[in-house]
């Protein structure tokens, strides 16, 4: 009983990480209408720029490497959309070529991880070894602090979205870009602004995991996959929806992986995604958008 | 309404497509394919007689994703799911029931066609960059099933050894025989690129594909039935790339999860690129060029995966439509999407 009750927890916690991955692809998803297939490399990316700081080059502690993880990752957003994004924007194959490009994308960021650090694994030091103790369940308190840390930027990013002046223009060109141009937003920075964004988010995530599981070059498509079923669930664009269909799916990543074994998680994961269309297409809180 | 003859018959509309320039296109197409043949035969170099076979393989794989891709418009990105479902199948089928190895590529196919159908089923219901994000998850989940399959000897990660040669007319053809495997590789690859640009997509289903593709809505208005089309895209695409995989399997006796690998999607991912999607023979052309580039590049091993992601980059931004779309500016696109 004690198990299930720790599965649950560990299951929790990831849900909470995978919910900022996912709220990450969905923010580029809604206000420019192109799926980033190098999400999860940006994740890989976040892992990798961490190592880097905090054990591989220097040895800050792991706070202070995510602090200064941030900027490099947020100028690696807006360097994507100026370069890669915004020249495909006005093609009239845009939808086939953003997707070409990002998946190649992707793969330039793996191969080029993997030449600079090596193709094998690399791990980060947690904030803390410490347990906690309650009542014959033990957690340890690192994953207490990612839960925390990951809640604490979907609030702060819900908060910015609907209360910041910049969050607002993001949000009004989700919902109408043409509008919104109308209105004197220049829809370029605000791509700019929910590139920065998704890549500060889904790069602290591979942070904040990188201590659970090994950072290795190839190891964000499984987030990656995992973002896009949690963003299907929960319905596009909404925060709620991801909030919830993040932890519903974790847990249930983590009773797979408990009962069936790690290898189980990918196709466990798929078979989520199509049950999810087959049933569901809307997904739990959104409007479906075509 | 009382003038009826106004109304361009249908017949006409189709015949831009199989009749004008039909015989032409076909007679310099196996005439493309008689030189290759001839030049197969000239050059003993066994080397060069290796690479061409991978081309004439690569080829059935990358016109058959040209023809869900780059004319029916379903951004279907399991190309090579299908082509490991081939090369698996044949493999065991041949290694396991024993069957002889031309009618394992055959079931091949036919196994080809069922997964593409399981494949292509889900993807109705969804649209667009939807459809590419299902079809590439399914391509990274087949690699753990297949470590999953170990148990009903799918060899695991280090893959199934031993595969028959190929046996013709009682003559066993191993893969040393370079001239042999590259004239029946020739003769699969020539068949089948001939059969999906010149009857599939010059007939009644090629058109059907390019409606869908360029006018959704008014392609189902004029009866076009996008769910069986849609489908029908999948399969026949499945077929094709899962017989090149049943020939793959044969020719170098090895199947590896490999197949799943980095490596093959980037390559295939560079040759549509390359070439340009949508237009024969952009496609094909693509495949020539990078399959022999990739070779001549194998001695900068460690950057060619690097070089490889940058090349489907620079080439998707500054070349769009790839090039085919450089050597014919003048021609129209077969249509827009």
């Amino acid at each position: 009983m004690t198990q299930m009750i720790e599965v649950l927890l560990s299951g929790m916690t990831q849900g909470a990480v995978y919910c900022v991955i996912a709220i990450g692809l969905s923010l580029v998803y809604g206000a420019s209408r192109i799926l980033n297939f190098a999400h999860g490399s940006l994740y890989t990316l976040g892992g990798y720029i961490a190592w880097f700081f905090v054990v591989g080059h220097y040895t800050l502690p792991l706070w202070l490497g995510i602090l200064a993880s941030i900027p490099i990752l947020a100028l690696s957003g807006v360097a994507i959309e100026r370069v890669i994004i915004r020249p495909l924007r006005a093609s009239e194959n845009w939808k086939i070529n953003t997707i070409m490009v990002t998946l190649g994308l992707a793969f330039v960021i793996e191969n080029g991880l993997q030449l600079v650090f090596g193709p094998g694994t690399k791990t980060i030091q947690p904030f803390t070894e410490g347990v906690l103790t309650l009542g014959g369940i033990t957690l340890s308190w690192y994953k207490i602090y990612i839960f925390a840390i990951s809640l604490g930027l979907v609030a702060a990013l819900e908060v910015f979205l609907t209360h910041s002046r910049y969050g607002q223009a993001v949000r009004a060109v989700s919902q109408d870009m043409q509008g919104a141009k109308q209105v004197g937003i220049n829809v370029n920075q605000v791509f700019g602004l929910a590139f920065a964004l998704s890549v500060v988010l889904t790069g602290i995530a591979g942070i904040l995991l990188a201590p659970v599981f090994l950072i290795s070059p190839l190891g964000g498509w499984g987030p990656f996959l995992k973002a896009f079923v949690i963003v299907v669930l929960g319905g596009l664009g909404s925060t709620k929806g991801a909030f919830v269909a993040a932890f519903i799916l974790g847990v249930l990543e983590a009773y797979i992986v408990f009962f069936l074994g790690p290898n189980w998680a990918m196709p466990a994961w798929l078979v989520m995604l199509i049950v999810v269309l087959m049933i569901r297409p809307k997904g739990l809180f959104g409007v479906w958008e075509n | 309404m009382t003038d009826r003859t106004k109304y361009t018959p249908t017949s006409t509309i189709s015949s831009v497509f199989t009749g004008k320039g039909f015989l032409r296109d076909s007679l310099l197409f196996w005439a493309a394919v008689a030189g290759l043949a001839a030049l197969g035969g000239l050059v003993g170099d066994s080397y060069f007689r290796h690479v061409f076979i991978l081309v004439f393989i690569w080829c059935i794989v990358i016109a058959s994703w040209d023809l869900i891709l780059g004319y029916a418009g379903i951004f279907n990105y399991a190309q090579l799911v299908f082509f490991a479902v081939g090369a698996y199948s044949a493999a065991m089928l041949s290694i396991y029931a024993e069957i002889t190895p031309l009618l394992s590529i055959a079931c091949a196919g036919v196994i080809g066609a069922v997964v593409g159908a399981l494949v292509g089923l889900p993807s109705l219901r969804l649209k667009g960059e939807y459809v590419a994000l299902f079809t590439f998850a399914v391509h990274l989940a087949l690699p753990p099933i297949i470590q999953q399959g170990k148990a009903i000897g799918m060899g695991g990660k280090t893959g199934l050894l031993g595969v028959p040669w190929l046996n013709l007319f009682g003559f066993q053809v191993s893969t040393i025989d370079k001239l042999t495997w590259f004239w029946v590789s020739l003769a699969f690859g020539s068949v089948c690129v001939y059969l999906i640009y010149f009857l599939v997509l010059r007939g009644r289903m090629g058109l059907a594909f390019i409606a869908m593709r360029d006018a959704g809505t008014f392609a189902q208005a004029i009866g076009v039935n996008e769910s069986k089309y849609k489908l029908l895209a999948f399969v026949v695409s499945a077929v094709f790339t899962a017989i090149a995989g049943g020939i793959y399997a044969h020719y170098t006796s090895v199947v590896t999860p490999k197949i799943l690998g980095t490596e093959f999607f980037l390559m295939a991912m560079v040759m549509l690129a390359v070439g340009g999607m949508g237009r024969f023979p952009g496609a094909i052309l693509g495949v020539f060029i990078v399959v022999i580039g990739n070779e001549l590049l194998r001695s900068f091993d460690d950057y060619r995966l690097l070089f490889l992601g940058i090349a489907v980059v620079v080439v998707v931004i500054f070349f769009p439509a790839g090039l085919i779309g450089v050597l014919d500016r003048r021609k129209p696109r077969l249509g827009k999407r």
